[in-house]
């Protein structure tokens, strides 16, 4: 049995139809290649299939795909400005060194443009709060925050 | 001598070439790649930690519509290992520990493949069980490998016959009974470490496909593809040219990615698939298990000292529990054995390494390799006979610290020790020796690292038409920044910006052979190969240059992407300008002339010595040793045992620093993991099976988990380094662990000598009275 979803991905609208025990990440994955969202552990602790769901970050690997129907997901492959040009945390995140092996970048850039949407200017723990269910395993976090506080800065002028 | 180069690429903080791809998702990791009519693999584990297969019956789960192969241990009677030939592609006959690969099975998607395992049969007769090193080591013990005496093994490695000890490395240097006699105080404690995860986000990954010729390619998250490649070749009776290993950018490695890991299961499937690629990821529970882990070890330490602290003499008993295949483990008890000492001059030492089978996961390289074990309870201990004696740790480091000229305990005279430069700036930094708060302490702790010797690495240059450059080597770029530094060694040598620098992933099949990405190695050996390379190209460009300019190639020199006649600055051709094969345009300038430019270049520490297998002396077995200190300051709550880590100061001395970003990057990085493994991270075992294989329950540091990490760098330039450079990987992870327990004994006066430190620990310490000598 399939069901029927609609939803829009990275502004785009897709139509069609899905096996209810799909998750939304597989989806994201398999069905519409969009592979810069990962997967670390399938069970919802490692952050890295963090995606946008109505500008909010969830874990699309313990989100089934039929509950994004009618949504808005934002996926890391659709933060780049339309022209092509990076968005400002993504800037701070090469400017700043903190991308190492880039397994959970997608994932930390994703949470940090929800949480500046939400709180354009957060304090040192506020970052460290919002991106704690974000693993990484390279950088130590330090030049993540460091990146993401820039980020607001740039933002602001 | 006398040469003030100025740098246009080397020592600058450029980001990283890589940074693009990877923050806007385009990087493609293997676990991204799918191949047309790709097939994925999945395995039935052993359930149990030592048993025989009695019966295995597979039909059902062949039958099942969209499984494609199955294998068993017989279809691909093969062995392999980094050190000794002891683990089959797939179990024949036993199983060693719980997650032992018996059978594969091919599908067209994953749940058909997890369907089909769960229809296999299996019967396994359980056997005695070994968990623990030390009873495994006993003469009486059953053994593991009954035919370890037939093993191949590699040189250097010294397994008992008839016995679970794999490899037994053995350090006499001086007589240490002397020493300890000649001693004003001797000092003798047991430390453990527990087993632990790399926790590499990106699990291992492999896709294999066979074709008609026989010919295996395989994608690989590999940190070392010509290994992997020798390797199977070997396995498989197979020439070098019908094996192909292609690497990827990897989702962090730390060791954990060396050698064969998800390759044999794809490999044994692909043969039976008639050209169709298997694709096998290891799930999380499978990260933590059936991947390699980091060795537990229990360390008996007996240290002698004169009143005025000089050390004397230094014994140590270290066990390395390996699990029940080898894997690296053998040179991981190696390398921790001959660096033991720690960063000191010692005149008597004795040291015994065993490396042990047990039915537990398989011990593999991880970050420091050996290095974290042995500085635990080195650097812990040193702190301890400075409380008895009164002195001062930093100064008790710096009285018997090693420096330029002096002796190691294997008899290699050391250059290019930094050591003391770094514990002047890591306790100058955390203002050491000022008063501390109530429950406040400050601890510091040292390190050294060998590099894996000899090893050899070599490169191609390739120069484009439009005077850009392409890098082919193997070393891997699993987030340290390889990639890109190595870039630099090629701009700076052609003096052209670090964009115009290409460089390719490893495929054996093009890229030139490389020893691995392991050992705190690349930077030093690769980018001598690169620089060597790339001065072969400049010289090649210098031929084709010289026609042109009517000038004598020696004459020629390059800067900034121009190739001069030397004092005569207008005769000039940028290296886009001089011809390298494209020669269409016959009548302009240079046309129909030229050919391509493909530089190349090698190196080696031609005087590499191994080392005695009765001493364990040797005058060259690493060609450079790293050092660091760091210096800590805790906050420890007496009441709930919770231990708050304020600042961390990391100092190393890398040579010369290539890139600071990414260098501060790996120091950071590294400690993050070194707080992790102090505090937070043991994976617990119950009769070999993994109780906590996940990340709830095996917790790995998170933002909110690290403190302030500040790190500092300390060049003292390495003779054979490129630009003086050494490596850096691995060191910051080392000290962390004794540098917070030595801080916590001056906050409280607890001293914990089984990793991790948790709130229990120092509770039921403080319950015993321990903190009560607190000053």
């Amino acid at each position: 049995m399939k069901i029927k979803i609609n939803l829009k991905v990275n502004g785009s609208l897709y139509k069609g139809e899905i096996e209810p025990r799909r998750t939304l990440l597989e989806f994201l994955r398999e069905d519409l290649e969009l592979t810069g969202t990962k997967e670390g552990c399938g069970m919802g602790e490692c952050g890295t299939c963090t995606i946008l769901l109505n500008g909010k970050p969830i874990k699309s690997c313990i989100f089934l795909a039929v509950q994004a129907n009618g949504k808005e997901v934002t996926t890391i492959e659709g933060v780049e400005n339309p022209d092509g040009t990076l968005h400002p945390i993504q800037k701070a995140f090469i400017d700043y060194g903190a991308i190492q092996c880039g397994f959970c970048t997608p994932g930390m850039v994703l949470t940090a443009k929800a949480l500046l949407e939400e709180n354009p200017s957060p304090t040192e723990l506020e970052v460290r709060r919002a991106i704690s269910g974000n693993l990484c395993r390279c950088t130590g976090y330090q030049k993540i925050v460091e990146a993401i506080l820039a980020s607001v800065q740039e933002g602001r002028g | 001598m006398g040469d003030e180069k100025t740098f246009e690429s080397i020592g600058c903080a450029l980001p990283r070439l890589d940074a693009w791809e990877k923050v806007t998702g385009r990087a493609v990791y293997v676990v991204d790649m799918k191949l047309r009519g790709m097939l994925y693999g999945k395995v039935l584990r052993s359930p149990i930690p030592h048993g025989r297969i009695i019966k295995l019956e597979t039909r059902k789960a062949k039958s099942l519509p969209g499984v494609a192969a199955l294998a068993i241990g017989e279809d691909v009677p093969f062995v392999f290992g980094a050190t000794i030939r002891d683990q089959p592609f797939l179990a024949i006959d036993k199983v060693r520990f719980v997650g032992d690969p018996i059978v594969a099975v091919a599908a067209v998607d994953l749940d058909t493949a997890e369907e089909a395992i769960s229809l296999i049969q299996l019967e396994l007769e359980p056997l005695p069980a070994l968990f623990d090193p030390v009873q495994a080591m006993k003469p009486e013990a059953i053994l593991i490998h009954e035919e370890l005496s037939r093993y191949a093994v590699a040189p250097g490695i010294f397994p008992v016959g008839g016995s679970n000890i794999c490899n037994h490395f053995k350090l006499r240097k001086g007589d240490v009974e002397k020493g300890f006699l000649e001693s004003d105080i001797v000092l003798e404690e047991t430390y453990t470490t527990p087993m632990m995860q790399h926790a590499h986000l990106e699990p291992h990954a492999s896709i294999a496909q066979v074709d008609r010729s026989g010919k295996v390619t395989v994608w690989s998250n590999t940190q070392t593809p010509h290994f992997n490649r020798k390797a199977l070749a070997e396995a498989l009776g197979l020439p070098l040219h019908h094996v192909r290993v292609i690497g990827a950018p990897v989702g962090g490695g730390f060791g954990g990615k060396n050698y064969f890991k998800a390759e044999p299961i794809c490999v044994a499937l692909a043969l039976k698939t008639r050209g169709r690629p298997v694709k096998c990821v290891y799930t999380r529970e499978e990260e933590f298990g059936a991947a390699p882990v980091r060795h537990p070890t229990r360390i008996r330490c007996k240290m002698g000292m004169k009143k005025d602290g000089t050390l004397l003499a230094l014994q140590m008993e270290i066990i390395f529990d390996t699990g029940a295949y080898a894997d690296i483990g053998p040179r991981v008890c190696r390398n921790a054995g001959f660096s033991a000492t720690g960063p000191y001059q010692i005149p008597h030492v004795w040291i015994d390494a065993y490396c042990v089978y047990t039915n537990n996961p398989v011990g593999g390289a991880f970050r420091g390799f050996g290095m974290p074990q042995v500085t635990w309870a080195v650097e812990s201990h040193i702190d301890m006979m400075a409380e008895k004696l009164c002195l001062d740790p930093v100064e008790l480091r710096l009285k018997n610290g090693v420096e330029e000229g002096s002796l190691s305990a294997t008899g290699q005279i050391l250059h290019s020790v930094g050591l003391k430069e770094t514990i002047r700036q890591a306790a100058f930094r955390i203002d050491w020796g000022q008063q501390e708060k109530p429950f406040h302490g400050k601890g510091i702790a040292c390190m050294h690292k060998s590099t894996v010797t000899p090893s050899a690495s070599s490169a191609y240059v390739k120069l484009n038409e439009d005077g850009s450059a392409t890098l082919m080597c193997s070393a891997v770029e699993m987030g340290q920044g390889v990639s890109t530094a190595l870039a630099q060694v090629v701009a700076e040598e052609l003096g052209i910006p670090v964009e115009k620098v290409a460089v390719l992933y490893p495929d054996t099949d093009v890229t030139p052979y490389d020893m691995g990405t392991v050992s705190s190695r690349s930077i030093f050996f690769v980018g001598n190969a690169v620089r060597r390379a790339t001065e072969d190209a400049r010289q090649q460009l210098f031929e084709i240059a010289a026609e042109l300019l009517e000038a004598d190639p020696k004459d020629l020199e390059l800067r900034s992407g121009k190739v001069f006649v030397r004092g005569v600055p207008e005769r000039a051709l940028t290296i886009s300008e001089i011809p390298l094969g494209e020669s269409f345009y016959v009548g302009t300038k240079g046309g129909g002339k030229g050919k391509p430019v493909l530089g190349r270049g090698v190196f080696n520490i031609p005087d590499a010595t191994p080392l005695d297998p009765q001493t364990g002396q040797g005058r060259n077995p690493s060609a450079f040793w790293m050092y660091a200190t760091q210096a800590v300051e805790v906050k420890v709550n007496p009441y709930s045992g919770r231990i708050e880590v304020l600042r961390i100061v990391s100092a190393h001395d890398v040579g010369k620093s290539i890139n600071p970003l990414l260098i501060e990057g790996q120091i950071q990085g590294a400690l993050a993991m070194g707080v992790g493994t102090t505090l937070l991270e043991e994976m617990k075992l119950e009769e070999g099976r993994v109780l906590n294989p996940s990340f709830t329950d095996y917790r790995i540091p998170t933002s909110l988990d690290v403190p302030e990490m500040i790190p500092i760098i300390v060049e003292q330039p390495h003779q054979n380094g490129p630009y003086g450079a050494k490596g850096l990987g691995e060191p910051a992870l080392a000290p962390t662990a004794a540098a917070i327990a030595n801080a916590i004994y001056r906050a409280i006066g607890v001293r914990i000598k089984d990793l991790p430190i948790t709130p229990e620990k120092i509770l039921r310490s403080l319950k015993r009275g321990d903190g009560e000598k607190e000053r």
